[in-house]
């Protein structure tokens, strides 16, 4: 009995066809710009990165078009956390569709019940009382210093140093499990109510917050000395991936992005909602709008945050938490478009009411979506790490962009 | 509310706003023609007395009777938001112009609203689907397209409507399309 021998790929009579570079077969190009992408030229060959990569912060998949080491164009391939989220919300009713908006995105779910709660209550017009008003500013507060804090981890991760996401953990967990005292739930908190939230402080989550507002000022800035002042982190940052305000605004880009271009734009002062009208808090900006400058905007933004945090535990009110409202709401037929300022950019809701009790049409805005669509433009011509630093500077959260 | 946005846009667009401006809250709606619609967003962009330069959110809405399309900006000027609806896209081959020559971040907005609603924006260099895989057939948003979860009409009824566009013939009136013509 002869045993079968495998070819090998050395043996010169096994033919090697000279254009399979492509292990699946090669996509036909079904725009301009695809068949742009998929030409390639001399010496210039695909990688692809994701959608299990560690660094894509999520399930996201880049293909980039590289010569040597250099990014020559990049394509991302999104949909791998597509849940459909509209079409659910549209099949739900109103109090149903907002913790269907909550795993939207996972770091900072309470910005994303806050927006369609703002869009439905402009709907019902219902007023809020100003404790729950309170409540809503200081949650979404801490919520935002808990992102701020995992956005400096990730992206010193990124950049290749492991201890940042350590010690970032400690004032995220922290945070994470004042709301879960408070809420019942670690992360996906379904807080937010129609009218008001779902229950008034509690003595613990009083007493964490107290306890860790003593010492938050200080514990943040001994974080933030371990990366500001690392020559590597800053050389590597420094006059990479620089976003000017004309591109940006005709990007669409918002949130700390965008002021780090030196657009000082922020809803919580441009279009007030809530009590923030009357809270007193400074909207940093840089000019330079390289990813040093995210970081940092990143970085003034969260003792802002403390800042107002401050003010709203000595000037809250007491009273009910809830407005009273029918249980079965029927909003007359209308459209309303509800915004908040969240960690990462404007977070918005367009909701159409028909008079029924489920939303017609409920559009999510997500501003991770649209600054994802910057790190082609801005990686052009830096090299494959580079990307890296990019991507995580301008801090998308793939759960809400495949929303 | 800017009430002086109000008498601003009345007059500049006239006889082109299909409905006169309505204003809640913060923010001011207008509804233009579909031929109208590069030319008023262009205008809405440069004229120095709006200055709307930031697209906040472009989306397609299915009313189950035509197709539109919806634009959010914002202005340096005013502090409200202003909504410009695009109403009357036929349904079966909705189209309107891309608004990425003004505003490139659209692009990706645009590539959601076709794959999500089958609208083709003409000029979009990269109009192709975006969440769905490339070889899906239909367009998950419209109101014609039914979810799983309804048990008479899941798969294992015989009947894969998550693959199908368009009304199924034997629809009863408990899954008759949802339609809300005055939106």
């Amino acid at each position: 009995m002869t045993q079968q021998m495998r070819p090998s790929l050395d043996d010169p009579r096994v033919a090697i066809p000279a254009e399979s570079t492509w292990y699946e077969p090669a996509p036909t190009p079904q725009t301009e710009r695809q068949a742009e992408f998929l030409t390639l030229r001399e010496g210039e060959m695909f990688v692809n990165m994701g959608p299990q990569h560690p660094s894509t912060h999520g399930v996201l998949r880049v293909i980039i078009k590289v010569n040597g080491e250099k990014v020559v164009d990049l394509d991302p391939v999104l949909g791998y956390l597509h849940r459909g989220v509209e079409k659910l919300c549209e099949n739900a009713d109103y109090h149903q569709a907002i913790c269907y908006t909550d795993p939207l995105e996972y770091v900072s779910s309470l910005f994303c019940e806050a927006a369609p709660v703002a869009a439905f209550e402009k709907l019902m017009d219902v007023d809020i009382p100003r404790r729950a008003q309170y409540i809503r500013v200081l949650t979404m507060e801490l919520n935002r210093i808990a992102s701020h804090t995992l956005f400096q981890g990730w992206m010193a991760l990124d950049l290749g140093g492991i201890t940042p996401i350590l010690w970032a953990f400690i004032e995220r967990d922290e945070i994470v499990d004042m709301l879960a005292a408070l809420t019942g739930q670690k992360l996906l908190y379904n807080y937010y109510r129609i009218g008001g939230v779902n229950g008034d402080l509690n003595h613990e989550f009083m007493s964490r917050l107290g306890t860790w507002m003593s010492r938050a000022a200080a514990q943040i800035d001994s974080n933030l000395a371990l990366i500001n002042e690392n020559e590597i982190f800053v050389r590597r940052t420094r006059g990479l991936g620089v976003l000017d305000a004309k591109t940006a605004l005709k990007m669409g880009v918002t949130g700390p992005n965008l002021r780090a271009s030196g657009v000082p734009f922020d809803l919580r002062r441009d279009r007030p909602y809530l009590v923030y009208p009357e809270l007193e808090f400074d909207v940093p900006t840089r000019d330079e709008g390289d990813s040093l400058a995210r970081y940092l905007v990143r970085m003034d933004e969260i003792k802002q945050s403390i800042r107002i945090i401050d003010q709203v535990l000595h000037e809250m009110p007491d009273g009910p938490v809830m407005a009273k409202l029918p249980r079965l709401l029927r909003p007359r037929p209308g459209r309303a478009f509800g915004a908040v300022e969240g960690p990462r950019g404007v977070y918005g809701t367009y909701a159409i009411s028909d008079g029924t009790d489920q939303p017609f049409r409920m559009r999510i805005h997500d501003p991770s979506f649209v600054h994802l669509q910057l790190v082609g433009p801005l990686t052009k011509g830096n090299l494959i790490a580079d990307t890296m630093a990019v991507m995580a500077s301008l801090d998308p959260v793939m759960g809400g962009v495949d929303k | 509310m800017d009430r002086r946005l109000a008498t601003l846009l009345q007059e500049k667009f006239g006889e082109r706003l299909l409905t006169p401006v309505r204003q809640r809250y913060d923010e001011s709606e207008i509804r233009v023609a579909l031929q109208d619609a590069t030319d008023t967003l262009r205008t809405l962009h440069d004229d120095p007395a709006f200055r709307f330069e930031m697209l906040i959110d472009l989306c397609g809405v299915d009313t189950g009777e035509e197709m539109q399309v919806v634009y959010h900006l914002s202005s340096s000027i005013t502090g409200d938001w202003l909504r410009v609806i695009v109403p009357g896209l036929d349904r079966t081959a909705p189209r309107i112009a891309s608004a990425t020559f003004m505003w490139p971040g659209a692009e990706w907005m645009e590539r959601e609203a076709y794959d999500m609603f089958g609208i083709i924006f003409e000029g979009n260099r990269d109009l192709r689907r975006i969440y769905m895989p490339d070889d899906y057939r239909s367009f998950p948003l419209r109101k014609d397209f039914y979810l799983a979860d309804d048990a008479s009409r899941s798969p294992a009824a015989g009947v894969r409507n998550m693959e199908r566009a368009g009304t199924p013939a034997d629809a009863t009136a408990a899954t008759v399309l949802r339609k809300s013509p005055g939106v």
